[in-house]
């Protein structure tokens, strides 16, 4: 089991490298637009599109690496009011509820990519790239999140991490 | 059932689900599908995926990871602690000194990066110690920062006011030109509030012991003057329509970037790195949440409830100015418990139809909704800049901030009353920049 959680926390973490990457990637393809556009007076026509596509896919190919960090930000006021057994149950239930989301959309931007494979989509544009390359990042990205849940909840059942990351001591008003 | 039934239980559902800490972007989405699928059954998340990634498919998005990155390279170098000293070194003669400058370099590092954690976090560091050291209380030094660290959603560039313009469909470069003057006037009340204070405490004004030359004060602004020069270029490409925000804070990032390599030597893999991760979690962080924001509003307008309480409200009668006192309270509440960026997803296709209809400016009631979240910034439970405070300074505890906060607080409420009976200190700015609003 240490080797799966392992395994799963070292593939977010490459994941998180590769959203930090696509989006160094759009700074670059925005600067090359502007210039294109305001010095060499040409006109443009992939890069709108291509930046806007690679911040999605930083979004859902990060988002596993940003719940490893705790980074989706959550309101703890009632985690933090409370003792540590009715901590534990809390977070198990969000984390739960969390994964069933995951898996869900998992699931379903599955098919969506999967019917735009199938039917050969391509955006109606001048550049028009297919669309299930597009749509990748989706299923992959909650798929991830999904695996990434699974191993917060195996952590949190055997001990290895605290409920939502809060070192027991911590209440509402500061460590104690 | 009745739409507003639905509405309640739904926003019950969300309420329960956030406070049992699970993330706000998540909590939105699992009350989407589950009001969906009661509703309609399973048939009904085919749409799922698409909706999701069509809230997300937008050019204009991205200029909130490029103004990011502009801010994290700039929080990753030296210039946080340079344009504090050369704030101090300017304004050390000015009466009530240290606590002027440090909620003036609040304002300009909040048109640096345009978040408020983030100018909290660069300016504290710096003031704080510094502030103590002269001896002014731990609640007035760190109430001050958390206050000043707000302006950074008001004060363009702004995160939240992007989301806002993307949301209601708004202009995002009138939006910026419209929360300057607000900025600058609550930067004054701040100040103003201070001078009341440090004056009826008998703090000391003038620091004797200091004294620049002219030559120290010159030899730091080359440090400080091309970071200020980037976001002024940046601005002036949006305002004059020049370029796209995601065009101009692409190429502000660029220029941030290469500015923090050339002046602070900030080029080795492992900082370029820093500046894109901190970039990035943060990033994701808020497109999850407009993400799942947009299945929240599909679902709410789906099962008419969106619709509903519009109807509701008009049926209501009320007075534009109850109305308006109405959204204030709600907003702000709904700012205690949720980060801005939520707070303006969830609420703003409802409320703005209903705001449009009364009567009210769409752009004002950008600055205004604003004004509300950055009271939230500052109030528990989840004031996020309480929390930054705290780890910056730990021996001071939350209640202490929280008291040197509160007569800022209320500088804020007062904003929020000089712009609802002088929507103009908003409004002026963008009319006259770029024309009116059409």
């Amino acid at each position: 089991m240490k080797y799966f959680i392992r395994s799963v926390e070292a593939l977010s973490r490459w994941f998180g490298y590769f959203a930090a990457v696509l989006l160094a990637v759009a700074v670059i393809v925005v600067c090359h637009m502007v210039f294109m556009r305001f010095v060499l007076h040409e006109s443009t026509s992939w890069q709108t599109e291509f930046v806007t596509y690679t911040l999605l896919a930083s979004t859902f190919l990060g988002a596993p690496w940003v719940l490893l960090k705790k980074g989706h930000v959550n309101v703890e006021l009632l985690p933090l009011m409370l003792g540590p057994k009715a901590r534990f149950s809390m977070a198990l239930f969000a984390y739960t509820v969390s994964f069933a989301l995951c898996a869900i959309l998992t699931w379903y931007s599955f098919e969506f990519w999967y019917e735009a494979w199938e039917e050969g989509w391509s955006s109606d544009t001048i550049w028009g790239p297919k669309l299930w390359k597009v749509y990748l990042s989706m299923p992959v990205g909650f798929f991830l999140i999904s695996l990434q849940y699974v191993v917060d909840i195996l952590s949190l059942v055997t001990g290895r991490c605290r409920p939502f990351g809060i070192p027991d001591t911590e209440t509402l008003l500061g460590a104690d | 059932m009745e739409p507003l039934t639905l509405g309640a239980l739904a926003a019950l559902t969300l309420i329960v689900l956030l406070m049992t800490g699970i993330p706000v972007a998540f909590a939105l989405g699992i009350t989407a599908l589950l009001f969906l699928v009661i509703n309609d059954g399973f048939g009904s998340f085919i749409v799922v995926a698409e909706t999701l990634f069509a809230s997300l498919d937008e050019f204009a998005l991205l200029s909130i990871p490029m103004f990011l990155v502009m801010g994290s390279a700039i929080a990753a170098s030296r210039a946080g602690a340079d344009l504090y000293e050369a704030i101090d070194r300017w304004l050390y003669r000015v009466p009530g000194g240290l606590l002027v400058s440090n909620i003036g370099a609040c304002g300009l590092f909040a048109a640096l990066t345009g978040s408020s954690p983030a100018t909290c976090a660069a300016i504290g560091k710096m003031g704080i110690p510094e502030m103590r050291k002269r001896g002014y209380p731990a609640s007035l030094a760190t109430g001050a920062i958390a206050a000043g660290g707000t302006l950074g959603i008001l004060i363009p560039p702004s995160i939240t006011m992007i989301v806002y313009g993307i949301a209601t469909e708004t202009s995002i470069g009138r939006l910026f030109a419209a929360g300057l003057l607000p900025g600058i006037m609550l930067v004054g009340l701040f100040i103003a509030w201070s001078l009341i204070y440090a004056n009826y405490k008998g703090y000391s004004f003038v620091e004797e012991d200091k004294s620049f030359s002219l030559k120290d004060k010159l030899i730091i602004l080359p440090k400080v003057i091309p970071f200020m020069a980037v976001i002024v270029l940046v601005l002036w490409a949006l305002y004059g329509g020049v370029a796209t925000p995601s065009e101009a804070s692409g190429v502000g990032a660029m220029f941030c970037i290469i500015l923090v390599m050339i002046i602070y030597k900030v080029w080795r893999p492992t900082n370029i790195w820093d500046i894109f991760s901190s970039a990035t979690r943060e990033s994701v962080m808020l497109m999850m949440i407009i993400g799942m924001a947009g299945l929240f509003s599909y679902m709410m307008s789906n099962l008419y409830i969106t619709q509903g309480i519009a109807e509701y409200i008009a049926e209501q009668d009320l007075s534009p100015w109850m109305l308006m006192l109405y959204i204030n309270i709600f907003l702000l509440v709904a700012g205690f418990f949720l980060p801005p960026v939520a707070v303006i997803l969830m609420t703003t296709p409802t409320l703005v139809p209903i705001i449009i209809q009364a009567g009210f400016d769409p752009i004002w009631f950008g600055v205004m909704l604003t004004l509300n979240m950055e009271i939230g910034l500052i109030t528990p439970p989840v004031g996020l800049n309480l929390y930054v405070i705290n780890g910056i300074v730990p021996d001071v505890d939350l209640k202490t901030v929280l008291i040197g906060a509160l007569p800022f607080m209320l500088c804020m409420v007062v904003g929020i009353g000089l712009l609802i009976l002088f929507p103009q200190i908003a409004l002026w700015l963008p009319d006259t920049l770029m024309g009116p609003a059409i």
